[in-house]
């Protein structure tokens, strides 16, 4: 889709670098963003800070993934970033029960994230059989799912964090794929070296986080799905015109209730990224507004709230770029608070760039 | 029609009225002492902010568009409001004129979110989603360095006398007072009726329920989310007229920032975190379509009373107030199928 638009504009457009520009103007704002923090931020320009910037965006990544495939047919799902807080708790108090009622560790951990996931699917199929069968607007059904997630989460946590987990959740979260010791030249996989010390642990090299495995198998899918597959053009043609693709003989109903189960499926993943990483099961909190920065991604890697455009690479540029903003910031010395204001300038300057030039996109 | 479907439909254009009433019987029935003249009062008193914050939205969404920033200008317009208000009295005025420059003062300030909004929608056509998703993170950064992450407490103390005032004193057996509680010898009741919030809100509302039903300015705003290319045919300066809408739903939510303010006489950047959907929901539990054209103040009034009483009842039967948030979506929810399988029967009188 986005392809063929590029290539008809190369056609008649007499610049086709402008074009290229402004369709990828996140991207080369992106790079922008890079070399100018790497002058001002203290230890930016460093393996481990791409590497942290990347692991912890993780889960954001997930939601403005699943916030694309809803946008591209023209919806919204308000519902992502509870359906995160929901699947992190009723997975963890699972594994909490269990692990407490003597069963493995493993054994807790699996039916737990099991647990986790069915949650998260039920969140999307009640949004999914609201929005394609009964014609609620996608605002107000993922609103009200929001609403009844938001409540169930609250109601087996109470309202704390899910503590007295399992062991090794963390080990496994944050773990890298390979750590060097460089004074003693000592290596290995998955876990510090045995010849190393713990009060050495900062000397460590570690070299690729296991979560990017999880990151780039499911960019890969998705994107493969969304672009190369029949289901990708259906989610194309629905946000294009509604009414033809029910003429062309596209199960609509069918298809969009997959795209809010999808959505929270990767919703519900998200949240297990979520428990394995900081090793607590966490509710959402009202502040977070995850589902909001995962929309804003997803503009600002040039899709269109009206449908119909939207690209897998492009919302990731968006997390990254929102991702970088953040960690760049802070570590130029910059007050946190201005995070919200710089990320409220960059999305007006992403909506106004794609309504004043909508040629390019 | 039959008079069968004249009884449904009945029925369909009142729901939301008769849940409100249901609610009332069922927490009257099982939560002791919410059927008194105090347990109306709180809810009255709560629901302040949230129907000032409705009714903001309720303008907007009639003309087919969303403003996501109002809970976040309500933070931001109470502690623009509590540090004014401190930073004018330890420069040495009395408190009385530093409460009211600083109100005066964030009015005018809370204009500008609402500016930037219009503008954004009418001028450079941003979907009003996003630009009100934009305006609210940029007040939230800047009411988060104001108050550097925590809440503005420096306020006078006439905030709170005014704040959680009563129109009327009642002392039994004494006679009436107004606005001030009178001096009376200790073993005496004095009853508050009316908090002098409640009134200065429904004054609020009522002028721009009037505007919306009864002005050219309403009917113009209805003709713009009807149809906005009739709407311009018909001659109506669309784009101005939409400025003024984001202009004036921005200054209702400074306004329950004020109120907030003078209630809780803190200054809070968070303090309207959750209204931002709450408000909302009411105003489509109200039966406003978020396509346009339908919706009135008074609705959604009704909705804000439906979940602040849902919210009270089940804090006072001390229910978890998280289940709040389930029995919310539901609601939420069946208003909708009520619309999507009867829209005939609910907006034939509109």
């Amino acid at each position: 889709m986005g392809d063929r638009a590029l290539a008809t504009n190369r056609g008649r457009a007499p610049a086709p670098v402008v074009s290229v520009l402004g369709r990828n103007w996140a991207f080369f704002f992106l790079l922008l963003t890079l070399v100018v923090f790497s002058f001002t931020g203290k230890n930016f320009f460093a393996l481990n800070n791409f590497q942290n910037i990347v692991h912890l965006a993780t889960t954001s990544l997930l939601l403005a993934c699943a916030e694309t495939f809803v946008i591209i047919t023209g919806g919204i799902d308000l519902s992502i970033g509870f359906v995160l807080g929901l699947s992190a708790v009723s997975a963890s108090s699972t594994m909490q029960v269990l692990y407490a009622a003597h069963w493995s560790a493993a054994a807790s951990i699996l039916v737990g994230i099991g647990v986790g996931l069915v949650s998260a699917l039920a969140c999307g199929l009640a949004a999914g059989v609201l929005v394609s069968r009964y014609r609620v607007p996608p605002f107000i059904a993922t609103l009200g799912t929001q609403g009844i997630a938001i409540g169930v989460t609250y109601h087996i946590c109470g309202g704390f964090p899910v503590w007295y987990l399992p062991p090794g959740l963390t080990d496994i979260g944050n773990a890298y794929l390979l750590y060097i010791h460089p004074a003693s030249g000592a290596w290995s996989f998955f876990s510090r070296p045995a010849g190393v010390a713990a009060n050495q642990i900062k000397e460590l090299v570690r070299v690729f986080p296991l979560s990017f495995f999880l990151i780039i198998v499911f960019l890969i899918l998705l994107w493969h799905l969304l672009k190369n597959t029949k289901f990708g053009q259906h989610t194309y043609a629905i946000g294009g015109s509604m009414d033809a693709s029910v003429r062309a003989g596209i199960n609509t109903r069918r298809h969009l209730t997959l795209i809010y189960v999808l959505s929270a499926f990767l919703a519900g993943v998200a949240g297990i990224v979520d428990l394995f990483q900081t090793g607590t099961g966490n509710f959402t909190t009202f502040g977070a507004q995850l589902e909001l920065f995962a929309i804003a991604a997803v503009i600002i890697g040039g899709a269109s709230l009206m449908g119909g455009k939207g690209r897998v690479l492009a919302s990731v540029v968006g997390v990254l770029l929102l991702k970088v903003l953040e960690n760049g910031l802070n570590l130029s010395g910059v007050e946190p608070f201005y995070r919200y204001i710089a990320v409220g300038l960059i999305l007006i300057v992403a909506v106004v760039i794609d309504q004043l030039f909508p040629d390019l996109f | 029609m039959t008079r069968r479907a004249g009884f449904t439909s009945f029925i369909g254009q009142r729901w939301a009225v008769m849940f409100l009433v249901i609610e009332l019987i069922f927490f009257s029935s099982l939560a002791g002492g919410f059927f008194a003249l105090n347990g109306v009062q709180i809810v009255l008193f709560y629901s302040t902010t949230l129907a000032l914050l409705a009714t903001a939205e309720t303008f907007v969404i009639v003309t087919g568009g969303i403003d996501l920033s109002v809970g976040f200008v309500m933070g931001f317009a109470s502690v623009v409001s509590a540090k004014l208000s401190g930073a004018f009295t330890d420069r040495g005025l009395p408190p009385d004129v530093a409460l009211l420059l600083a109100i005066l003062i964030t009015l005018a300030i809370g204009l500008l979110p609402g500016l930037v909004n219009g503008l954004l929608v009418a001028r450079l056509k941003v979907p009003p989603f996003l630009a009100t998703f934009a305006v609210q993170g940029i007040t939230y950064g800047i009411s988060l360095l104001l108050t550097q992450g925590s809440a503005a407490v420096n306020v006078p103390n006439l905030a709170n006398v005014i704040g959680n005032g009563y129109l009327l004193y009642l002392v039994p057996g004494h006679g009436i007072s107004f606005l001030a509680a009178p001096p009376v010898e200790p073993g005496h009741t004095v009853i508050g009726i009316l908090p002098t919030m409640v009134v200065v809100t429904v004054l609020f509302i009522a002028v721009c329920a009037f505007l919306l039903k009864r002005t050219k300015f309403g009917r113009h705003t209805y003709a713009i989310g009807g149809n906005i290319d009739a709407a311009v045919r018909a001659g109506i300066n669309v784009n101005r007229h939409l400025v003024v809408i984001y202009v004036l739903s921005s200054f209702l939510a400074t306004l329950s920032g004020i109120i907030y303010m003078l209630e809780y006489v803190t200054g809070k950047s968070d303090a309207g975190s959750s209204f931002m959907l709450d408000s909302v929901v009411a105003v489509v539990i109200g039966g406003a379509s978020l396509f346009g054209g339908v919706g009135t103040v008074w609705r959604s009034i009704l909705g804000v009373l439906i979940l602040s009483v849902l919210e009270m009842g089940l804090k006072i039967m001390g229910v978890q107030t998280f289940d709040k948030y389930i029995a919310v979506g539901v609601i939420l929810i069946f208003a909708v199928l009520i619309d999507q399988f009867f829209p005939e029967l609910i907006h034939k009188e509109d």
